[in-house]
């Protein structure tokens, strides 16, 4: 692999972003709802209504599944069980950066016609997609990383003590620095493995949705309480996850077929 | 130099190239003529090893164009596809840049400079591309083609809604680029463009069905007629004309000009000359009558056409 290559697409990737800063709004939403939603259940909602969380019987037993040392009050295990749950949505922002970025990144060029002259260089189909990779992976991740801080900010200002440090656990620590850029990197790959496949970006959007639907099942699963994914289940997530990455990445070279790209497709 | 040997393309049950060799030498310009649809494209595709022949075999420079030599190779093509392909977000420079990164060129600021003033797109270097009229954007394009002085020019359709200035400078670079030693294949469906560039012209439909001098592809429809330009009125010399030449051969006269059939062929040019002087006409032009290069396009089009009609397509 050629990094002067790599690097020259990378830079155009970028420059093509900061000129099209539209195309981060839907990461931006998304990230803007990982804060909002869950500050708004854990502090907003009780502070207003007068009902503190600890009140509910319910979920004071739900919030037992965190496994949280007894020291915490019944209002702070909550909101404790709370931000770990929420914390899941920072796993769909680079979902949201796939759809919107990678999933274009090929038919897209293909669509503009800019393609072929590409193809003519002495570029390797993996350093192209490394760099198309990397270029929606960098700014996705940029923004999951400001968000991830105002979140864990947020709690330590607003949230009931004790539960900020409480938050400062190995598993947070997973969950952000290898989990979600595992699940970054499988999606951004599996966007551009279905964008070098399809013949419209709709259709790889389209195709695109269906990587949320894992996401969406371990969500659900652990808001209902149902499970509750230890350290160690995260880091075998978080090496699964890089080992798939792996085969897509492997996958999208084979498949990435520039006869049928240049021939087949209008 | 260009090596194609008995290129062939099928995709599907359609074979868009059949079995075409040529090649293509340093310093050299050759112009691929044919229609829409006649593989053009196809044939410029493979040779910039963008799609690989069903059968037969591209060199460049000596060097077989295969899957595993096609990186390296490609370092030294210049590829100017159809459409020019610019990043409607990124500037002139932008572009450049970026394309200059793809041939991992040392000095790329010093080289688009130059490249930037060559093509007189310095003072809109910092213009994005979307900006760009269709002109604009084709001599862009052009420009990140050459950028990395390569030794190989493929170039499909290189003058399409070009204006004529854009178009003669265009043609003068490639001139200086022919010079410079590279060799170079122009696809083009402008038959005054070919034969003002080209010092061969490759006429495809699916095989290729001539390759030559444009002079001698025309030569080949040379009609046996001999155009004589007299002052005043060429009416009055037919007669003189027809004591040469017999009263079998056809003969006709305009407002300005004899034509007349040479049965015998260009030994009875002087002789016609002669009597027209000794008439006292004042001979203004004298010239064997040949067909442009249209008509010859047309003609081998056409013979194309009526073989591939019969069966007989060869």
């Amino acid at each position: 692999m050629d990094i002067t290559r790599v690097r020259a697409l990378l830079a155009k990737e970028f420059i093509d972003l900061v000129r099209n800063r539209s195309a981060l709004v839907p990461v931006a939403i998304v990230t803007v709802m990982s804060l909002v939603l869950p500050f708004g259940i854990a502090i907003a909602v009780p502070a207003f209504s007068g009902h503190p969380l600890g009140e509910d019987s319910d979920l004071v037993r739900v919030s037992q599944v965190a496994g949280v040392a007894g020291n915490l009050s019944n209002d702070a295990r909550i909101q404790l069980f709370l931000f770990q749950q929420f914390l899941m949505m920072f796993l769909i922002t680079p979902v949201t950066g796939a759809m919107a970025l990678a999933s274009h990144a090929v038919v897209g060029e293909k669509q503009a016609r800019t393609l072929e002259p590409l193809l003519a260089t002495p570029v390797s189909t993996f350093e192209l997609l490394t760099a198309k990779v990397l270029g929606a992976l960098v700014p996705t991740l940029a923004i999951s990383a400001i968000g991830l801080g105002l979140y864990l900010g947020g709690i330590a200002a607003f949230a009931a003590p004790g539960v900020a440090a409480a938050m400062a656990s190995v598993r947070t620590l997973l969950l952000t620095i290898l989990v979600a850029p595992a699940a970054a990197l499988v999606s951004l790959q599996a966007a551009i493995l279905i964008s070098s496949r399809v013949n419209d970006p709709r259709t790889a959007q389209q195709f695109g949705v269906l990587i949320i639907i894992p996401l969406a099942g371990l969500m659900v699963a652990e808001f209902s309480g149902s499970l509750w994914l230890s350290a160690t289940a995260l880091a075998l997530i978080g090496v699964a996850l890089l080992g798939v990455w792996c085969l897509l990445s492997l996958c999208s070279v084979a498949l990435f077929d520039r006869e049928t790209i240049l021939t087949r497709w209008r | 130099m260009i090596s194609a040997s008995h290129l062939t393309r099928r995709f599907g049950q359609r074979t868009a190239v059949n079995d075409v060799t040529f090649e293509v030498g340093r310093s050299e310009i050759v112009a691929l003529l044919g229609p829409n649809g006649a593989g053009k494209t196809t044939t410029m595709r493979m040779l910039a090893g963008l799609i690989a022949p069903t059968s037969g075999s591209i060199a460049i420079d000596g060097q077989a164009l295969t899957r595993a030599s096609g990186g390296t190779l490609r370092k030294r093509i210049g590829f100017l596809t159809e459409a020019p392909g610019l990043w409607d977000r990124l500037t002139i420079r932008e572009n450049l840049r970026v394309y200059a990164g793809l041939y991992g060129l040392g000095d790329a600021d010093r080289r688009i400079d130059r490249t930037l003033e060559l093509f007189a797109l310095h003072d809109r270097r910092a213009t994005l591309a979307a900006e760009l009229s269709k002109g604009m954007r084709q001599k862009v394009a052009l420009a990140r083609t050459l950028l990395h002085e390569p030794a190989v020019l493929l170039l499909d359709e290189p003058t399409s809604g070009l204006d004529p200035e854009v178009t003669r400078n265009f043609r003068m670079l490639l001139e200086a680029r022919r010079a410079a030693g590279c060799a170079i294949l122009v696809s083009t469906h402008n038959l005054d463009e070919a034969e003002r560039l080209a010092d061969r012209v490759a006429v495809l439909h699916e095989r290729l069905v001539a390759i030559d001098e444009p002079a001698a592809l025309r030569a080949r429809l040379t009609t046996g007629r001999l155009i004589v330009r007299v002052a005043g009125d060429p009416a009055a010399y037919v007669d003189v004309v027809r004591m040469i030449v017999g009263p079998a051969a056809a003969l006709s006269a305009d407002r300005t000009t004899l034509t007349v059939q040479l049965p015998g062929g260009d030994r009875q040019t002087p002789s016609i000359v002669n009597a027209l002087v000794a008439a006292g006409a004042e001979v203004v032009e004298v010239r064997p009558e040949m067909p442009a290069l249209e008509d010859v396009y047309m003609h081998l089009m056409e013979k194309r056409v009526g073989a591939a009609g019969s069966g007989l397509a060869d």
